[in-house]
C-alpha cells in the first residue's frame, strides 16, 4: 500500500500540468500568492474571529499586539480583520472593473476592427479623445461630476475610461486578423458577423485578451484605491483604499503608526505581484519567441561547461611547455 | 601553394531549450591555399554559413562550436583567446554579408563605418587619414568619393554591395569569405560585382571562400568546389570535375537545377522533398530520402570517405559517368 | 518639416477633442454644476441673486438661450483668449492664476523623473538585453515589472514611511519652509533634496518601461550589422551603445510618449503623498470644492502637458533617425 501511494504521487508529479509549473517558477509563486490572498480575503472569517467595524473603546491607535495582529486604527477598529475582509471589496471591485474594462474593449475593439469605415472612425475619434487626457484625471473629474461613492460606482467609473487603452490593442489585432483567409471563408459561408467576431476572430486572440485582463484588473486595484485615497470612497465602508485615506487622515504618514498601513499596502503588492506573474507566464506560453529566456540559460550552462574545458586543456598545455 | 585555412573536424551545434543541441555543421573538414578560390554550395539551412561564422568565430547565441579546429597562420581560432580572435578579424580575414542593407548599421554614416574599421584595428585615429584612404578604397570598386558622407539607405542595392566589398578588403585580409554575396541583386549587378571581385582577387591576390546556393555561377567563379547537404561536405572537387563529372546524385541533382543560357532547351530535374530536418538525423546517408540512386546500405551505414586525383566524395552508389 | 506638421496637427485636433470632452462631459452627468457651485458659493457666504445667477450661467456657458453648438464656440474662444474661468477655491484669482505655482512645480518633478527615469529604464535595458537570460536579466526584469505594477499612491507611503521616517529625506514640500537660502546653490540643493522621494516615487512607477527598451534591444541585437560590427572589430561597449542601442532607441522613445499620460497621473498623485506644492494638490482641493471650473482647467493643463510631451518626443525622434529626416526632405 505505501509503495502504491509513492507511485500515484509520482504520477501527479510529472504529469504536465504539475511539470508546467515545475518549470517555470514565474507561474507557481504567482498563482501561490493570488491564491493566498483570496485565500485570506474570501474566508477572513476563518482567520479572525473580529468584526471588522467592531470598535475597541479601550485600545486606540495600538500597535501590534496579541489580540491586534495587525494593531488598531484611531478609532479602535483591528487592523487584521479590516485588511482581510476590506480585501474581499477591493479585490471584488478590481476584478469587476476589469471585466467591465475588458468587456467593453473586446467588443469596441473587435468590431471596429472589423467593420472598418464610418463606424471605425467613430470609435477611434472617442478613443482618441480619451486617451488624450490622462487617465487618473479623467477618473477623478468623472468621479467628481457624478458625485457618487459607492464601490460599485467606482467600478462603473473606471469601466467607462479605461476601456479605450485595450480596445485599441484589440483593435489593431483584428485588423490585421480580418483578412485572413479564415475569415473570409466564413464570410462567404453566410456566418453572421457576430459569429464571425467573436467566434472565429476572438479566440484567436485569447493571449492577448487574459493578459490584458490580468493588466486591468491590477489597475483597476489600483484606480480604485487612488480614488478612495483621495477622499471618494465611502469612509463608513472598509476597503483597502478606504484604510489608506483613514490611515492618511489619522496622520499616520507623520506620526509613524505603520501598522495602519502594513495591512492594506501588503495586500496590494503581493496580489499585484502575484497577477504580474502570471502575466508573465501567459506571455511566456503564448509567444513562443519568449521560451528563448531558456534556450539562452541552457545555452550559458553549455559555454560555461565548454569554457572549463578549454581553460583544463589550455592549463595542460602550458604545464606541459613549461 | 601552401594552405591558408585548413578546417578540421568542425562541428557547430545550436543549444536547444531542454540543454540538448542540433547539430548544424557536423564533422566537417576542408583546406583553402593561398590564392585560391574555393566555393561552397548547397541548400538553404544546409550548414554554409554557419562554416562561414565560424571561421571568424562570430556565431551567435544559441550557436556554439562543440569541436574541431581552424587553423590560420599556425594557430587553431576555435582555442584562441577573444583578444586574438579580434585582431585577426577583418585583418586576417574578412566577410562580405549577404544583404548589405542589412548588415550596415542604419544610423552611421559610410565615412565612420570605414573609420571605425581603421580606428579598431590600430591603423589610425585621424579622422582625414581615414577619409582618404576611404575614398581610395571606394574609387576600386567604382563609388565616387563624395557618397562617403552618405547614410547607407541613400545608396542603391548594387552600390551598397560594392561598398560592403570595399570595407571587407580594408585592411589587405587574407582571406575574403562572401556569403551569398549576389542573391539579393539582380542579374545585371551580379555580373558588375563578380566581376569587380575577381579584377581585385587578380590584383591582391586573397583566397576566396564563395559561399551560395547557385551551383552555376560558382562554376565560373571558383577552383574548388565543395557541395555541402544537412551538414555534411557530401562532395569536393575541382570545378572542372563537378560540372563534367559530379560523382555524388546530390551534386548531379543541384546542377541540373539549374537552366543553361545555351543549348537546347531540356527538361528540369528538380531533386524531389524537402531539406533534412536537422533533428531527425536518420540511419544511414542523410541523403537517402531523396536520392535517386540510393542502394540498401544507405539505409543503414554512414558512407565512407571514398577520394579521387582533386577531391572526395562521400556514396555508397556514386555516378560513374566518364 | 512635413512630419513635424502632421505631429503638431494631430495634437491640435487631440486638443480640441479634450476640450468638447471638458464642455460636454459635464452635461453628460447626472446633476447641473451651476446648481452645485452656487450652492457652494451660498454655503461660503456669498450673494445670490439674479445677476450672479446670470454671471456664473455664463462661466459655465449654460446660457440657456443659446443653442448649445454657439455655446460651444464661445467656450472655445473664451479658452483660447486665455479666460479659463475664474476658481471658486481661490476666488477672485483665475483658474490660470491658481494653477501658476502648482504647474510649476508639476512640470519640474515630471520632467525631471521623466528624464533621469528614461535613462535609467534605456541602460537597464540595454544591460538586460545584452545579457539576456541570465539570472540578472530575469530578476531586474520581473522585478521592475512587479514595482511598476504598484499602483503610485502605494510607493509614495512605503518612500514617505521607510525613508522620511528616518529624517534622511523629509516628509513633504517642495523647500523647507521659511528658509531663505544665501545663494543659488543652497536654493538649488534644498530643492533637490526635497524633490529626491517625489521624483524617485515617480520613477519606480514607470520602470515597466524596462521591458520595452530590453525588446527593442533584443530585437536589435539579432539584425546582422551587429554581427558585422563585431566582425569589423569595434568593441562591445560601442557595440551595446553605438549599433545596438542606438537603434533601439527610436521605437522607446515612441512608448514613453505614450507612457507619459500614466506618470503624470501617478505624479500627481505622489504630490498628494508628499505634500508637494503641484497640480496635484489644487486638483484634490478643487475636486472636494467641487470647484469647476477649476478642475476643468487643470484637465485641460494636464491635456496639454501630455501632449506638449509628446510633441518633444516626435522632434526628439526626428533628430534621433536619418531615415525620418531624410523623409522630410524627399
Amino acid at each position: 500500500m505505501f509503495k502504491g501511494d509513492g507511485v500515484y504521487m509520482k504520477k501527479i508529479w510529472n504529469s504536465n500540468i504539475v511539470r508546467f509549473f515545475r518549470n517555470s517558477p514565474k507561474t507557481s509563486i504567482g498563482a501561490i500568492l493570488v491564491i493566498i490572498i483570496l485565500f485570506l480575503t474570501v474566508g477572513a472569517s476563518l482567520f479572525t474571529s473580529i468584526d471588522p467595524t467592531n470598535r475597541f473603546d479601550n485600545e486606540y491607535h495600538s500597535p501590534p499586539s496579541n489580540t491586534h495582529i495587525l494593531g488598531t486604527t484611531q478609532l479602535g477598529n483591528d487592523l487584521f480583520s479590516q485588511t482581510l475582509y476590506g480585501g474581499r471589496v477591493s479585490i471584488l471591485v478590481g476584478i469587476f472593473a476589469g471585466v467591465l474594462t475588458v468587456f467593453l474593449g473586446i467588443i469596441f475593439g473587435i468590431s471596429s476592427g472589423y467593420f472598418g469605415g464610418w463606424y471605425d472612425n467613430l470609435i477611434t475619434t472617442i478613443i482618441n479623445i480619451i486617451m488624450v487626457v490622462p487617465n487618473i484625471v479623467l477618473l477623478l473629474i468623472v468621479a467628481a461630476l457624478i458625485d457618487g461613492v459607492s464601490p460599485f460606482l467606482i467600478c462603473i467609473i473606471i469601466g467607462l475610461t479605461s476601456w479605450p487603452w485595450n480596445a485599441r490593442v484589440l483593435r489593431a489585432q483584428t485588423m490585421s486578423l480580418r483578412n485572413r483567409e479564415f475569415v473570409y471563408s466564413a464570410e462567404t459561408l453566410g456566418e453572421s458577423k457576430l459569429r464571425i467576431m467573436f467566434v472565429e476572430i476572438m479566440p484567436n486572440m485569447l493571449s492577448i485578451i487574459s493578459s490584458a485582463f490580468v493588466s486591468t484588473i491590477i489597475y483597476a486595484i489600483t484606480a480604485s484605491a487612488t480614488l478612495e485615497f483621495i477622499g471618494f470612497g465611502n469612509p463608513l465602508s472598509c476597503t483597502w483604499g478606504i484604510m489608506l485615506f483613514n490611515a492618511n487622515k489619522s496622520g499616520a504618514l507623520t506620526s509613524g503608526a505603520w501598522w495602519e498601513l502594513l495591512g492594506p499596502i501588503s495586500g496590494i503588492v503581493l496580489f499585484g505581484a502575484g497577477l504580474t506573474l502570471i502575466n508573465f507566464s501567459i506571455d511566456e506560453v503564448s509567444n513562443p519567441k519568449l521560451k528563448a529566456q531558456r534556450i539562452m540559460r541552457a545555452y550559458y550552462k553549455v559555454k560555461k561547461a565548454q569554457a572549463k574545458i578549454i581553460k583544463k586543456l589550455s592549463l595542460n598545455n602550458t604545464r606541459m611547455e613549461g | 601553394m601552401s594552405d591558408l585555412l585548413t578546417v578540421k573536424g568542425l562541428s557547430v551545434d545550436y543549444v536547444t531549450a531542454n540543454g540538448g543541441h542540433v547539430r548544424a555543421v557536423d564533422n566537417v573538414s576542408f583546406s583553402i591555399k593561398e590564392g585560391q578560390s574555393f566555393g561552397l554550395a548547397g541548400e538553404s539551412g544546409c550548414g554554409k554559413s554557419t562554416i562561414a561564422y565560424s571561421l571568424m568565430r562570430l556565431h551567435r547565441p544559441p550557436a556554439l562550436i562543440s569541436s574541431g579546429q581552424i587553423i590560420v597562420g599556425g594557430n587553431d581560432i576555435v582555442h584562441m583567446t577573444e583578444k586574438r580572435v579580434q585582431q585577426l578579424r577583418w585583418s586576417e580575414i574578412a566577410m562580405v554579408f549577404q544583404s548589405a542593407m542589412n548588415c550596415l548599421n542604419p544610423v552611421v554614416t559610410m565615412e565612420k563605418q570605414f573609420f571605425e574599421i581603421f580606428r579598431y584595428h590600430g591603423i589610425t585615429n585621424d579622422k582625414r587619414v581615414s577619409r582618404k584612404k576611404a575614398e581610395e578604397l571606394l574609387s576600386v570598386v567604382g563609388i565616387p568619393a563624395e557618397r562617403l558622407k552618405d547614410y547607407p539607405h541613400q545608396y542603391s542595392g548594387g552600390m551598397r554591395q560594392r561598398a560592403v566589398i570595399a570595407m571587407a578588403l580594408a585592411l589587405r585580409p587574407k582571406l575574403l569569405i562572401l556569403d551569398e554575396p549576389t542573391t539579393a541583386l539582380d542579374t545585371v549587378v551580379q555580373r558588375d560585382i563578380l566581376k569587380c571581385i575577381y579584377d581585385l582577387k587578380k590584383e591582391l591576390n586573397f583566397s576566396i571562400l564563395f559561399i551560395t546556393h547557385d551551383i552555376s555561377l560558382m562554376m565560373e567563379f571558383c577552383d574548388t568546389i565543395g557541395i555541402m547537404y544537412a551538414g555534411k561536405i557530401v562532395e569536393q572537387s575541382s570545378s572542372k570535375s563537378i560540372l563534367h563529372n559530379p560523382k555524388h546524385p546530390y551534386t548531379y541533382g543541384l546542377k541540373n537545377s539549374f537552366p543553361s543560357l545555351k543549348g537546347e532547351v531540356k527538361y528540369m530535374e528538380g531533386i524531389p522533398g524537402t531539406p533534412l530536418a536537422l533533428n531527425a538525423i536518420p540511419v544511414g546517408c542523410r541523403f537517402q530520402d531523396r536520392c535517386f540512386r540510393s542502394c540498401k546500405e544507405c539505409f543503414t551505414m554512414e558512407p565512407e570517405i571514398s577520394t579521387i586525383n582533386d577531391g572526395f566524395f562521400y556514396c555508397h552508389n556514386p555516378l560513374k559517368v566518364g | 518639416m512635413k512630419y513635424i506638421l502632421k505631429r503638431l496637427w494631430f495634437y491640435i485636433m487631440a486638443f480640441f477633442g479634450a476640450l468638447a470632452l471638458n464642455f460636454f462631459l459635464p452635461r453628460m452627468m447626472p446633476g447641473n454644476p451651476v446648481q452645485m457651485y452656487l450652492s457652494n458659493l451660498y454655503t461660503s457666504g456669498g450673494v445670490i441673486d439674479n445677476a450672479t445667477i446670470a454671471a456664473v450661467e455664463k462661466l459655465f456657458g449654460y446660457d440657456s438661450n443659446k443653442p448649445i453648438i454657439i455655446s460651444f464656440f464661445n467656450y472655445i474662444g473664451s479658452i483660447f483668449k486665455g479666460n479659463w474661468g475664474v476658481s471658486f477655491t481661490f476666488f477672485p484669482q483665475t483658474v490660470l492664476e491658481s494653477t501658476q505655482r502648482g504647474l510649476r512645480w508639476t512640470v519640474f518633478l515630471l520632467g525631471t523623473a521623466l528624464i533621469i527615469g528614461f535613462i535609467i529604464n534605456s541602460l537597464l535595458g540595454i544591460l538586460v538585453a545584452w545579457k539576456r537570460g541570465s539570472r540578472l536579466d530575469t530578476t531586474l526584469t520581473v522585478g521592475g515589472q512587479i514595482m511598476a505594477n504598484i499602483p503610485s499612491v502605494v510607493i509614495a507611503i512605503i518612500l514617505s514611511i521607510t525613508l522620511a521616517a528616518t529624517n534622511i529625506f523629509p516628509r513633504g514640500y517642495a523647500v523647507t519652509p521659511l528658509f531663505f537660502a544665501e545663494n543659488v546653490f543652497q536654493y538649488i540643493g534644498d530643492i533637490a533634496y526635497h524633490a529626491f522621494l517625489p521624483v524617485l516615487a515617480v520613477i519606480i512607477t514607470g520602470l515597466g518601461g524596462i521591458m520595452g527598451m530590453r525588446a527593442n534591444m533584443i530585437n536589435q541585437l539579432g539584425e546582422d550589422y551587429i554581427v558585422m560590427g563585431i566582425a569589423k572589430g569595434v568593441p562591445d561597449k560601442k557595440i551595446m551603445f553605438g549599433y545596438g542601442a542606438r537603434n533601439a532607441l527610436l521605437p522607446v522613445v515612441t512608448s514613453l510618449a505614450m507612457q507619459i499620460g500614466f506618470l503624470l497621473g501617478g505624479s500627481l498623485i505622489i504630490e498628494l503623498v508628499f505634500n508637494y506644492p503641484g497640480l496635484g494638490q489644487i486638483m484634490v482641493m478643487a475636486i472636494s470644492r467641487r470647484d469647476y471650473p477649476l478642475m476643468q482647467g487643470i484637465l485641460l493643463m494636464t491635456t496639454i502637458l501630455m501632449l506638449s510631451a509628446n510633441f518633444i518626443a516626435d522632434i526628439a525622434i526626428l533628430i534621433l533617425d536619418p531615415r525620418t529626416r531624410r523623409q522630410g526632405g524627399n
